[in-house]
């Protein structure tokens, strides 16, 4: 029974919200392919403990488990009807009175059910020829790749909390920074300064899809949270009127970025993207969001004090309780005039919809405000394992003005609501908003260290870029060699077995669209592999190099060669080189800047093999 | 003076304009994707499961799944596109159970690519409305449908949605249970809008699941069958294989 569809049949916009489910659902099967795969390991390692091998020798009768030495009359052990080994009663484990297993066979049965494998085992019987583990989604978003002839570049994660957009953003460590990216930061300045000349009237919408109910009510809760502070949009924007100096301003905060103005469109213009524009939209939405509220943090970052409270759980009537006691040594919130008008607010994260919201009442004038004030929440107690307790302060000023005044988060997942200890007052320190908290760990394909420089004659380090991208000025340089040294990589998604045979292939591709490419040494069984490889590129036109671009793809080398992720190199100049990382631009940059010098970074492996050269 | 009455007006007014402005109807999507990131990274669980709810056009499958994925209902009628899913982990017989539930579009159009999810599925809902004749009499062609494109274990329940609509029914408790015999499913009368029996349907369907999950496992291996551990084995020299080959 093959399967041969396609999405063709759909509307665009169907087709953007197809793609969207097939992706979350992709992440999830990703999710659930390394819960399998761990469940697995652990079975291995189970067997091999116990494993008689031939190399050792072996009592003639001992537990083929625990290796126990067994009697002949007493404690003589029974063989398992699962494996016709012998072992001892400790390895035996009784599903019923009657029937028991060793432990190898009993964790292999639960390792079926676990991993769902019984289910494919039984469908099996009936599609003999399907693929175990392939699913419909990922058939689907196959055939829409052949179709569509793009590479389909993973959307935005769904908006959890305050996630930020990024489309095909793999970005941790340094590039976190430019998480608010740029585009997104123009994309929401410009929306807000269209909401703030309508925010009085609560402006209608236009945009967006009717059929959607997701969207369409995402669209009215986030609209209101415009609203709410507008007023204080309106305030900032009013210090900085201009909008460029709003951009300039949001620029200097995401420090290291680059001053190239082209930049800031490009990414959004690229016709490959318009797929996601509906996500991207929502996304970008989203990060209004998240922007909007922080506006009021921006200008009193400095956060102080503590909060006292307790959390209890009311299992009769499955409340969640939280004691606000007090607060000590609040930042003010009007620092010029020395005023402070505290409250304390809660989210029960995810969950930021009002429902989710509680509050205490205003206290006024006060650093130390004391409430004593019980805050609730009806929720069940499975469901708080997945939330966050979000406590916020703050200031209550004039025409609900908000000022920021610290948070805390309590993840509840492990919280010990038996505990008598757990449900005592405490002081938990404020802090300030967090940076961009969002789980990367899914998009996350490991890392890979290299070293980098340029070499240039003495007499020709006149070679500065500023000189050469209209290039006009072309000199007779001599042959400039870029040495790449592949160190190590790290974090890559390893085989069920958890060995790996990763290897590296460098592509660089020349503004004639030439490629030349080299290879590392493929290392063996190595998980976290180790080359110290060094290539050597002899370019002889250097002035080339700012319109090439770097491809190195790590690769794992098994009956196939299973791409594990890859990363570019390139001044983003070129459009096909758009995804390219910021930090990568960065180091390419930089690159080119100081020649003889080393450059080493550890770029971030990004798992679209679409995009790479090799 | 004029002006700051004004400016108070506005502060008190604001926040009930805000109150009025949220029905139940659109707080169920404030939770809807949020909760995807956290819930599929989430791997401390011990199961997953699959399940698919299927049936005509407007019976009520997306607020079912609403009702029970995030305890939400909205009244007004918004068509599925293609296919959609949330998850939820329930904690069911000692064991954390995730559930991917697959809400499906009713509509004709999309039946490619909800037939080709029939296949991972391990359980069904199907849904038709007790208010809507030609809904009922689809369940034949559903089932037909399940047989033809899922296992042959599929765990199928009926549904009978909209019972709060009990001035409006056309199809009897009666017809449905006939039905549901005569099909060999089990059967339950539910509405998403009042909260009826939507967490009892899906807990039905789970350990139903969990039934069919430990079946299999016994007759698979065949320690059941031949539970033997007598003295008839225990002088014969255990096979030299390194594992359980079971």
């Amino acid at each position: 029974m093959a399967i041969d569809f396609n999405l063709s049949f759909l509307k665009e916009l169907e087709r953007e919200r197809v793609l969207e489910v097939l992706f979350r659902d992709q992440t999830l099967q990703k999710a659930e392919e390394e819960r399998i795969r761990k469940l697995k390991t652990h079975l291995q390692q189970l067997r091999w403990k116990g494993a008689k091998s031939a190399a050792r020798e072996y009592q003639e009768r001992s537990c083929a488990r625990c290796q126990k030495a067994l009697g002949r009359l007493l404690n003589r052990g029974a063989v398992c009807n699962g494996c016709s080994h012998r072992v001892c009663p400790e390895c035996q484990v009784y599903r019923c009175n009657i029937v028991w297993k060793c432990t190898v066979c009993n964790a292999h049965g639960e390792v079926k059910i676990k991993t769902g494998e019984w289910f494919y085992e039984e469908r099996e019987k009936k599609f003999p020829s399907a693929g175990k583990h392939e699913t419909v989604g990922a058939k689907l978003l196959k055939s829409y790749q052949k179709m569509s002839k793009i590479s389909v570049v993973p959307p935005t994660p769904p908006p959890f909390s305050e996630v930020t957009p990024g489309y095909n953003s793999v970005e941790l460590g340094k590039s976190k920074n430019f998480n608010k990216s740029v585009e997104n930061i123009f994309l929401s300045l410009t929306t807000q300064v269209k909401k703030i000349s309508k925010s009085q009237n609560d402006m209608t919408d236009k945009f967006y899809l009717s059929t959607d109910y997701g969207k369409s009510k995402d669209r009215r809760k986030e609209r209101r949270s415009h609203s709410d502070t507008a007023i204080h949009i309106a305030s900032e924007l009013k210090k900085s009127p201009s909008l460029h100096q709003l951009i300039h301003k949001a620029r200097e905060e995401v420090h290291e970025i680059r001053s190239d103005p082209s930049q800031e469109t490009k990414e959004t213009d690229d016709p490959n993207k318009t797929l996601f524009f509906g996500s991207l939209k929502r996304s970008s939405m989203t990060s209004i969001n998240s922007v909007s509220t922080d506006v009021g943090s921006i200008d009193n970052a400095n956060v102080t004090g503590e909060i006292e409270l307790a959390i209890t759980y009311n299992q009769k009537t499955c409340t969640l309780e939280i004691l606000i006691k007090a607060c000590k040594n609040l930042a003010h919130g009007e620092e010029k005039k020395k005023k402070c008008n505290p409250y304390v607010k809660t989210y029960l994260l995810p969950d930021k919809s009002p429902s989710s919201k509680t509050k205490t009442s205003v206290r006024k004038n006060t650093v130390d405000p004391s409430f004593n004030e019980c805050l609730k929440y009806t929720v069940d107690r499975s469901q708080l394992e997945t939330r966050t307790l979000q406590i916020s302060v703050w200031h209550a000023g004039r025409l609900k003005r908000k000022v920021f005044l610290g948070e805390v988060f309590i993840p509840l997942e492990f919280w010990d609501f038996e505990d008598n200890s757990t449900k005592s007052f405490a002081w938990y320190q404020l802090k300030a908003k967090p940076k961009r908290t969002e789980d990367l760990t899914l998009q996350y394909h490991g890392e890979l260290c290299v070293r980098l420089r340029l070499e240039i004659p003495p007499f020709s380090r006149t070679f500065l870029y500023e000189n050469l991208p209209d290039g006009t000025d072309v000199r007779h340089f001599e042959v400039v060699q870029l040495h790449v040294v592949i160190k190590s990589a790290s974090n890559l998604s390893l085989r069920p077995d958890g060995f790996l045979s990763p290897f590296v292939k460098s592509c660089l591709v020349l503004t004639n669209k030439q490629e030349v490419k080299q290879k590392t040494p493929v290392l063996r069984r190595q998980p976290c592999p180790e080359w110290n490889h060094t290539m050597i590129y002899n370019i002889t036109n250097p002035s080339d190099l700012r319109k090439s671009r770097l491809d190195l793809t790590v690769w794992d080398q098994g009956l196939n060669e299973r791409f594990l992720g890859g990363a570019t190199l390139s001044t983003g100049e070129d459009d096909s080189a758009s995804d390219c990382h910021q930090s990568a631009h960065l180091l390419w940059e930089q690159l080119l800047s100081t020649p003889n010098e080393w450059m080493e970074e550890s770029l971030l492996l990004q798992a679209n093999k679409g995009i790479f050269h090799f | 003076m004029g002006l700051v009455w004004s400016l108070r007006l506005v502060y008190i007014l604001l926040p009930l304009y805000q109150l009025g402005e949220q029905p139940g109807e659109y707080m169920a999507s404030a939770t809807d994707s949020r909760y995807g990131q956290k819930e599929s990274s989430d791997q401390n669980f011990d199961y997953m499961f699959k399940i698919l709810i299927i049936g005509n056009s407007s019976v009520g499958k997306t607020s079912f799944l609403f009702r029970y994925a995030d305890d939400s209902f909205t009244p007004a009628f918004v068509s599925t596109v293609g296919i959609d899913f949330k998850v939820k982990t329930i904690y069911r017989n000692d064991k954390r159970i995730k559930l991917q539930i697959w809400d499906t579009a009713g509509q004709e159009r999309y039946r490619t690519i909800t037939t080709a999810y029939y296949r991972g599925a391990m359980g069904f809902i199907l849904m038709y409305d007790i208010t809507n004749e030609e809904s009922f009499n689809a369940v034949q062609d559903w089932s037909t449908q399940i047989k033809t494109y899922s296992w042959d274990n599929a765990q199928v329940l009926l549904v009978g949605n909209k019972c709060d609509m009990e001035d409006e029914r056309v199809v009897s408790s009666e017809r449905g249970r006939q039905l549901a015999d005569h099909l060999g499913f089990e059967f339950f009368e539910a509405s998403a809008k009042d909260n009826i029996n939507v967490k009892q349907t899906f807990e039905r369907l789970v350990d139903i699941i969990c039934e069919k999950m430990s079946e299999s496992l016994d007759t698979a291996d065949p320690a059941v069958t031949g539970a033997k551990q007598g003295p008839q084995l225990t002088d014969q020299q255990a096979p030299p294989h390194q594992d359980c080959a079971c």
